[in-house]
């Protein structure tokens, strides 16, 4: 029987997208619907963005995570199969900027859930949104090799798990 | 309404969901594809906004106001810096106001296209959005060439503009006019002529006008139920005073108002055609003047400490009206409570109206016909109440749903 | 009960409103604000803004009597915790499709005392009041009579809902609630 990390060497490099709002403005998430749009066209780098998490391997937040977000961001999260990068785009995700003192935020996301890119900008521009899908592509590979070095290194709990 | 051993499902969409802008939860009571009743619960992005102002003075507060939604984020600081002249009794330069009415028109430009082509991509018309979205980047450059920004533009403050309209940007505007003059018929025509884009608008989602009065429906919903309210046209400001504006309501173009979902489309699209007319006006308009009443911001920080009173700014945001309390204390530099209300607040109340007797598969479509303000459902959950049984059918399978329709209409 | 349904066709003078009004509420109202509100290149007068406050016995009497004039179209309430009493303020605009440059916009303050706070619902006269009333509710703490769901609007399910977010009293939020980014 074929180990499941096995499967990561055939992952493909085009990276699929999961968007959320945590509680921004729409202004970041109107720039990356017009990522997607024929002007900056991401597609043609075969990301698109998906409906549902379970087929991300990237996940899109904005905004600084409302009190009633927070459990569904976690959900999110924990939803996206591994390897996985999260990516908060716009400084309040980054930062809080100017939400930075209110009873009903528990942002910035990396306060939440663990964050690979922040990309900076109120919003930022498609061109960084772009930049910053490039770097995740890298921390994706990165992930991919320390997986599949893992499971290398011990053989012997996978091969348990699998018989 | 279901008897005994018949059940109705009840089935949340969001508060993530693809096809909307603003994170908020619905709860429909369905009977098999037939929506029954549905309930709307809000509160997904509340940020506490107002409570924030509190420690700021007027000036810090336009930044934030102008982050209350990215979409029509000038409506917000125009609306509020409205309400702050009111209180300290500021006079705003014509000038200023042309350039407020011309950056508000640009706004409803991008803001109107872009609602156009979320509408034909949740009814699966793929080429359609793209072609919306490839429009609406014309404007989109106008503003960044115009105020440096895409979004979020940084253009007003209390008093007046911050940017003037140089002759390049006279140059850039006036060329993007005849741009949508020459561009925009084509997505009007593929759109409005297309029989299956017709045949799933029409009848959709419908308010009717004694519903929309009732439930204080606002801007486009509102005047897709046929009635003739716009508050450029019943309360005229800024530059607005010097126009002669009428409501566009259906009505007038095709004899009768529905106040579907179809009407909604119309009347944001032919609100284009009317805020170009706008934007030639106010450039052929445009006084000579300065910009700001006070330039030297701690001299107007120091007029803005010594103002008492309420203020009251109320303007036609793309989504319909934007309505903005501000009080400040004399002797007091921040402002002392501060109240928004941004129009999908309004237009969220009759949503449960527009939902009844509707498809399932026509839900996404009905919750973005009013504009709400991006972002996107996830996952719903169908509870039975009869078995506790849970199944799950997620975002990408009611997209599917909504677009199968699209299908099945091609076919027949 | 007002029966209106419709908005009406032909506006009235914004003075002549006033004058109507304070007439018949003599000292129980009171005009606070009466603001032109000018535009335009030449700076001529719009449309009008009247701000008045009334005493909450009478504050049902007075909408019925805007119900004469026109349907109210209702803006939003805003308020704010004023000491002794919290303050409300509704929102509405009269003529709102009658004739062009004719709205006028109705502010109506009511001051609500601590020990009491309750306000007589809007709701079956204007359905449109839901949340609005519902977000007056959850924070500052204003109870509505005749109001059919008084389920919270804004704030989260596990909220305390003790807590009333605009208050500036002790049940306003503390220290320990409000958090700083960064």
């Amino acid at each position: 029987m074929m180990k499941l990390e096995k499967y990561l060497e055939v992952l493909p490099k085009s990276l699929w997208v999961f968007a959320c709002n945590s509680g921004s403005c729409n202004g970041c998430d109107i720039e990356i619907v017009a990522t997607i749009s024929p002007r900056y066209d991401i597609e043609r780098f075969g990301m698109k963005l998906v409906g549902t998490p379970k087929h991300a391997d990237v996940l899109l937040v904005t905004g600084p995570v409302t009190r009633f977000m927070k459990p569904k961001l976690e959900r999110i999260y924990a939803q996206i199969p591994d390897p996985k990068v999260v990516m908060v785009i716009g400084n309040c995700g980054c930062s809080g900027d100017v939400f930075y003192k209110s009873y009903n935020l528990v942002g910035p996301v990396d306060n939440v859930i663990p964050v690979d890119v922040y990309v900076h900008g109120c919003p930022p521009r498609p061109e960084a949104i772009i930049e910053g899908a490039a770097k995740a592509v890298l921390k994706l590979e990165e992930m991919k090799k320390q997986l599949l070095q893992g499971a290398a290194e011990a053989p012997a709990v996978v091969k348990a798990g699998a018989e | 309404m279901a008897s005994e051993n018949v059940s109705t499902y009840k089935l949340p969409i969001g508060p993530v969901h693809v096809g909307l802008k603003e994170p908020i939860t619905a709860w429909l009571d369905i009977d098999g594809e037939k929506i029954v009743n549905a309930t709307i619960r809000p509160g997904a992005i509340h940020r506490g906004i107002e409570f924030m102002a509190r420690d700021r003075n007027p000036i810090q507060v336009i930044s934030l106001s102008e982050r209350i939604c990215g979409i029509c984020s000038f409506s917000h600081v125009t609306c509020f810096v409205r309400a702050v002249e009111n209180v300290a009794d500021i006079p705003v330069p014509s000038r200023a106001q042309y350039i407020r009415a011309l950056v508000l028109e640009l706004e409803r430009l991008h803001s109107h296209i872009l609602w156009a082509g979320v509408a034909c991509y949740s009814i699966g018309y793929d080429s359609a959005f793209h072609l919306g979205m490839l429009l609406r980047e014309k404007v989109m450059d106008v503003l960044e060439a115009f105020t440096g920004n895409r979004v979020n533009y940084g253009m007003g403050t209390v008093g007046g503009v911050r940017w003037d309209v140089t002759s390049e940007v006279d140059k850039t505007v006036r060329e993007m006019v005849s741009f949508y003059r020459n561009e925009f018929d084509a997505f009007y025509d593929v759109v409005t002529e297309d029989p299956i884009a017709k045949a799933r608008m029409r009848g959709v989602g419908v308010l009717t006008r004694e519903e929309a009065i009732r439930y204080c429906a606002l801007g486009p919903t509102a005047r897709a139920s046929g009635i003739r309210c716009d508050l450029r046209w019943s309360a005229p400001y800024e530059a607005y005073g010097d126009m002669d504006i009428k409501p566009i309501v259906p009505q007038d173009y095709y004899g009768k108002a529905y106040g579907d979902v179809f009407d909604r489309f119309l009347v944001r699209v032919l609100e284009v055609y009317q805020s170009l007319d706008i934007i030639e006006n106010v450039m052929d308009g445009l006084p000579e003047g300065p910009l700001m009443w006070e330039p030297k911001l701690p001299k107007l920080l120091a007029h803005l400490k010594k103002a008492d009173g309420m203020g009251w700014g109320a303007i036609e945001a793309p989504r319909g009206d934007d309505t903005h309390v501000v009080r400040l204390t004399g002797g007091q530099e921040n402002v002392t409570w501060w109240k928004v209300r941004a129009p999908t607040y309004a237009n969220a109340v009759s949503w449960p109206l527009m939902f009844r007797n509707n498809e399932l598969a026509d839900a996404p479509l009905i919750i973005n016909s009013v504009d709400p303000c991006i972002s996107c459902m996830e996952r719903m959950l169908i509870t039975d109440r009869s078995s506790d049984a849970k199944q799950v059918v997620s975002k990408a399978e009611l997209l599917e749903k909504c677009r199968e329709k699209t299908r099945r209409l091609m076919q027949s | 009960m007002p029966c209106r349904k419709d908005y009406v066709k032909e506006s009235k003078d914004p003075h002549e409103v006033v004058a109507c009004i304070t007439e018949k509420f003599e000292k129980d109202v009171s005009i606070d604000i009466f603001r032109e509100q000018k535009a335009g290149i030449k700076n001529e007068t719009q449309f009008y803004e009247v701000w008045l406050t009334i005493t909450r016995e009478r504050f049902l009497e007075l909408i019925d009597q805007l119900f004469e004039f026109d349907f109210l179209h209702f803006h939003i309430t805003s308020g704010n915790d004023d000491g002794d009493v919290v303050t409300l303020y509704y929102h509405f605009s009269l003529f709102r499709v009658a004739e062009q440059g004719k709205r006028l916009g109705m502010t109506v303050g009511v001051a609500v005392p601590k020990e009491d706070l309750v306000m007589p619902s809007l709701f079956d006269r204007i359905p449109g009041i839901e949340y609005s009333e519902r977000e007056i509710r959850e924070m500052l703490g204003v109870d509505f009579d005749g109001l059919p769901n008084k389920a919270l609007v804004f704030l989260p399910e596990d909220w305390d809902q003790t807590i009333k977010p605009w208050r500036r009293d002790e049940t306003g939020p503390g220290p320990e609630v409000v958090r700083e980014l960064s």
